[in-house]
């Protein structure tokens, strides 16, 4: 079975996500088997991964695991069908909450609801007045967690149930020698009955990989971990009980400074991994740049792999190609949050001498703003625009999922980050025929613009630089479209049958190795 | 049915359990249903009854009712063979014979404690978090099942109990937080019990909702109430054909001409003398005081305890012409101390006497206050304090004494001197009311010495030790007595009782359907 590890599947999906889903639906159209596992806890998991298009069956929540709800009949609890044991209870409804109360005044409990006015907790009180429990209840209807309260009011011992009602999961808040409180285990009744205590969720997310190992063993193929997040697994995939095929993925530059790749401090999510890296069957990064600068910093004997986090679909890539000449002249677009390390105020710097030259240029930009330290990268964005007298040229369009629509009009696409660790916005944008302009920055937007053939790459940080670059393509139509009909070219290299053949050198790899894996296990060794 | 309300069944009982389960006895032996029913969590209680010849059927708790575990059979589990323990990841290391550790790779995680009196069966199991701190204690029951999980507050104290059927299910929650700054159980909540679930404050009103649960299963039931914390539960039953307390003690406290209710009996005899259809007392003469002192309530004797069928060989050689004895818990109330004065005194006659103590001391303090007083007297080596015991090993004791011994301050009936008597042992007891005075005739089988009075004891004491002749003839009288108190009179005593006892309730009956007549319903 092929594991693609993360620890939640929310609403609002980081390109790990989306790279996960991607790799996930290749897979199935392939008709190879896949299991998305999610580690964190998430009453509302169900409700996500539905709408991401995955199917139970396919899911892996690690707390459903142990409780036993994979695969669970959903059903609506509403405040009328709640228990508490107490005789003539009555209800004041308020907006987001029902009150109940004993015959006598008396509070029961506090019903915090879903929009749905379904059950989403339940904050308990017993006849003095403590509040002693809240219950949590997914989405499917059964209580999931309880956390039980100190008599300080803090949460003590959490629980989880099946939707039976056993218990199977526990952890517990302790203070620690010098009086903080803090989380100091983690006890497991797993099906067969056998208990075991962990100290930390690490060590629990272990022995959980070795669960799975084991409900999936073949003899004939291994299971392959695919580890979308590091801090997930990095330590527990080295110490798994039995042998299976471990990738570590590399989602972003494994250098904190990506301009550094060899010298820099290690990316802090990513340096355990890459000190550990041997540990690994194989390292797994979205360009081969990356791989490059893994292979020349640290010299892995563990293997090295290139394979794109993003996929372009096939019904995308025979789509009728639309000529610039049909496109409105000097649009440019980008993608992106707008965030700092997007420095999208270099972008609308480099429309501005533009815009000097060619009026007709002009930037949308679509993303959600990053509200970190007061919206500081749109507050950097304004002030360029008000100082290049852009406020008619560059608008914020906010969120849009119609990019295809919007691609479809537009010229160009800019870039000018300042770190990427694969950059999906710009892939899609030569997927539409966009000619790309983006510095020369690591991961992704250097690889994915070949510089002279579908955009131009210029140097890091000279927004000058990539204004001429913009003036150069604009003053001539020719070039434009051969840039364009470039992008639309080079878009092949994400193809899914280009994607899906990187990941069979990996799977096939996984499968060569697999006899002297077991080979080398005392229990698995004299059945070969 | 005939339920006997208790609150449970020790592994050191005091003589009102086993006056209780005498009773079950008796009532099967006389074809009737009779059930122990006990309120306490009791891991121990299936052993604790065999201790006293009950069967599982004779004793009906209250957890074991509400988890389904009433009429489970014993599996004895090592605590080696847990099959929850995975050995291949865990050492189990003995510290002792009676615990056991969880390592991990050196760590300890875990503290599983030994079965008290078995050798390696489990008792209970501690997690113990990386600060050290207990996380969960898992209980596990005599019959080798787990019984319940208990969670803790960060400061140690219990925090949760879950009580769980067979199947591993929670099916009443114990929540213990704050009342008043003071952290104690607060809620007892059932969970799913004919499939509704039902939250109490306190754990008597989960007892009452078990006896009304009951009482509506077996219509016209007898409800006995044999231990006074729990009349006023039992007072509020509603469907029990009648209700009746058993007195075990004196309910009085005299001071000069007055007697006052102890404060144990003021449920019983004041606030909820309504709802109990009468009292139950061993010896005539309480029940005259009491018929004296509460007209309105019928009082019915019957007996307490008796000496049960089947023969009974007395080996003769064992006897030990100086040994004295004292059966009984070390407490107080009890005097024990006088009993090692009486030894004092004796000695001036008899250097060769002793004394043996069989009972559980109430503390330890209260232990050692009696052998520093025996050392004070200089009779340390000549007083042996020795182990609570039951049965055979108590029988052996009295095949050997010579004497038994009764100091109490106000003694009931005095099972240990029934039993003793039944073994030909000559009785020396104070004269208290309602007392030895049933079971020694005064000279015959043994003496009465004035409450209190030491000396007049110990000469008691010396003089049927000095007379050989004396002794047997007390010796012999002793075993005819016996007869006064053998399982056949017993039976026709609790006979006669149960006709009272029903008659109460008929006349009860018709007398609420006159007046529901007569106010024309």
């Amino acid at each position: 079975m092929n594991f693609f590890i993360n620890a939640s599947m929310p609403k609002q999906k980081s390109g790990i996500e989306h790279a996960e889903l991607a790799r996930f639906r290749l897979f199935n159209a392939h008709h190879v088997e896949s299991r998305i596992v999610i580690r964190d806890w998430d009453p509302q998991l169900h409700v996500h991964a539905k709408e991401a298009g995955i199917a139970d069956r396919q899911l892996i929540g690690m707390f459903d695991y142990f409780q036993e709800a994979l695969d669970v009949p959903s059903k609506n609890i509403v405040t009328a069908e709640l228990d508490f044991g107490v005789m003539n209870t009555h209800v004041q409804h308020e907006e987001t909450r029902d009150l109940v109360f004993t015959a006598r005044g008396q509070l029961v409990a506090r019903v915090n609801l879903n929009d749905d006015r379904t059950v989403q907790s339940v904050e308990l009180f017993d006849g003095f007045n403590n509040l002693f429990r809240v219950d949590h209840y997914d989405s499917r209807g059964f209580v999931s967690l309880s956390q039980w309260y100190t008599p300080d009011n803090k949460i003590g011992t959490e629980t989880w149930q099946t939707p039976a009602g056993k218990t199977v999961l526990e952890t517990f808040n302790k203070d620690d020698a010098v009086g903080k409180r803090q989380k100091s285990g983690w006890r497991l009744i797993d099906r067969d009955g056998t208990v075991r205590q962990f100290d930390t969720i690490e060590r629990l997310t272990k022995h959980f990989f070795d669960l799975l190992n084991e409900a999936f063993w073949s003899e004939t193929t291994p299971n392959i971990f695919v580890l979308d997040r590091a801090h997930l697994g990095d330590w527990g995939l080295l110490h798994l009980k039995r042998p299976a095929y471990t990738v570590f993925y590399l989602h972003n530059s494994h250098a904190s400074d990506s301009q550094d790749p060899m010298h820099a401090i290690l990316n802090n999510f990513y340096e355990f991994g890459m000190h550990a890296m041997n540990g690994y069957d194989a390292v797994v990064s979205a360009t081969h740049r990356q791989t490059r600068d893994v292979e020349a910093r640290f010299s892995p004997q563990t293997k090295l792999f290139t394979i794109p986090v993003g996929i372009i679909p096939d019904h995308q890539l025979a789509e009728p190609r639309i000529p610039v000449a049909k496109r409105q002249f000097g649009k440019m677009v980008v993608f992106a949050r707008i965030a700092w390390e997007k420095r999208l105020d270099d972008l609308v710097r480099a429309i501005g001498i533009v815009h000097r030259a060619i009026p007709a240029v002009s930037l949308d930009l679509y993303g959600y703003a990053d509200p970190s330290e007061n919206f500081k990268a749109r507050r950097a964005i304004e002030a360029a625009i008000k100082e290049n007298h852009l406020e008619d040229v560059v608008k914020f369009k906010g969120y849009t999922t119609n990019i295809a629509e919007v691609e479809n009009h537009a010229m160009m696409y800019g870039l000018t980050s300042r770190m990427e660790g694969f950059n999906l916005g710009i892939m899609e944008a030569i997927s539409h025929g966009l000619i790309g302009f983006t510095y020369d920055v690591n991961y992704g937007p250097n690889e994915i613009i070949e510089d002279g053939i579908n955009g131009r790459i210029v140097a890091n940080g000279d927004y000058k630089a990539l204004a001429a670059a913009i003036l150069d393509v604009l003053r001539d139509p020719e070039l434009a479209q051969h840039y364009s009909t470039g992008a639309y070219d080079s878009a092949e290299r994400y193809s899914e049958t280009n994607v899906w053949q990187a990941w069979q050198a990996l799977l096939k790899d996984a499968q060569s190795k697999w006899p002297s894996k077991l080979q080398a296990v005392p229990a698995f060794a004299h059945k070969q | 049915m005939n339920y006997f309300i208790g609150n449970d069944l020790f592994i050191m009982n005091s003589g009102t359990e086993f006056s209780q389960a005498q009773r079950v006895h008796l009532f099967k032996d006389m074809g009737l249903r009779a059930q122990y029913v006990t309120r306490n969590y009791n891991p121990l209680l299936a052993h604790n009854r065999l201790d006293l010849g009950l069967q599982a059927e004779d004793v009906l708790n209250m957890y074991d009712f509400f988890q389904g575990t009433m009429d489970v059979p014993r599996r004895e589990q090592n605590l080696r063979l847990l099959s929850q323990i995975p050995l291949d990841e865990y050492h189990l290391i003995a510290h002792g014979p009676n615990k056991t550790m969880i390592n991990e790779a050196g760590r300890e995680i875990a503290k599983i404690q030994v079965m008290p009196g078995t050798v390696g069966l489990v008792h209970s199991i501690t997690y113990l978090d990386r600060f050290n701190n207990p996380t969960v204690r898992e209980n596990f029951d005599w019959r080798g099942f787990k019984s319940s999980v208990d969670y803790f507050h960060p400061d140690g104290q219990l925090a949760v109990q879950k009580f769980l059927n067979l199947a591993g299910k929670t099916v009443l929650e114990v929540t213990h937080m704050n009342i008043e700054g003071n952290v104690q159980p607060t809620m007892w909540k059932l969970l799913d019990y004919k499939g509704r679930n039902f939250r109490f404050n306190l754990e008597d009103q989960l007892f009452l909702f078990l006896l009304n649960e009951l009482t509506a299963a077996h219509p016209h039931s007898l409800l006995i109430s044999d231990r006074r914390d729990l009349d006023y539960v039992v007072a509020s039953v509603q469907q029990a054909g009648s209700k009746w307390a058993y007195l075990h003690d004196v309910p009085l406290r005299r001071s000069g001409k007055r007697a006052d209710w102890l404060p144990a009996y003021q449920p019983l005899l004041e606030e909820h003398r309504a709802d109990f259809d009468g009292l139950i007392v061993a010896t005539v003469a309480e029940q005259k005081d009491l018929r004296a002192r509460l007209p309105d309530l019928p009082v019915i004797v019957a007996p307490d305890t008796y000496v049960p069928r089947g023969p009974k060989p007395i080996n003769e050689a064992k006897r030990d012409p100086h040994l004295i004895l004292f059966v009984g818990r070390l407490s107080p109330e009890k005097r024990p101390d006088q009993a090692i004065r009486v030894l004092a005194k004796v000695r001036e006659t008899f250097p060769d006497a002793k004394l043996e103590f069989r009972g559980y001391a109430v503390d330890q303090d209260y232990l050692e206050k009696l052998k520093d007083l025996a050392k004070k007297e200089g009779v340390r080596e000549q007083v042996a304090f020795a182990d609570y015991i039951t049965g055979d090993q108590l029988a052996n004791v009295y095949e050997k004494g010579s004497v038994i011994l009764q100091t109490s301050r106000n003694g009931g009936f005095g099972m240990n001197l029934l039993e003793a008597m039944s073994y030909g042992v000559p009785i020396v007891a104070y004269d208290t009311p309602y007392g030895a005075r049933a079971l020694v005739a005064d000279g015959v089988n043994g003496y009465l010495a004035k409450n209190g009075a030491i000396t007049d004891m110990a000469a008691k004491v010396t003089k049927i030790l000095s007379d050989r002749k004396l002794w047997e003839q007390m010796h012999t009288a002793a075993l005819e007595k016996r007869g006064d108190f053998s399982q056949a009179n017993a039976e026709t005593a609790w006979k006669k009782a149960m006709k009272d006892i029903q008659e109460t309730a008929s006349s009860d009956l018709s007398a609420s359907l006159a007046s529901k007549a007569l106010g024309g319903n």
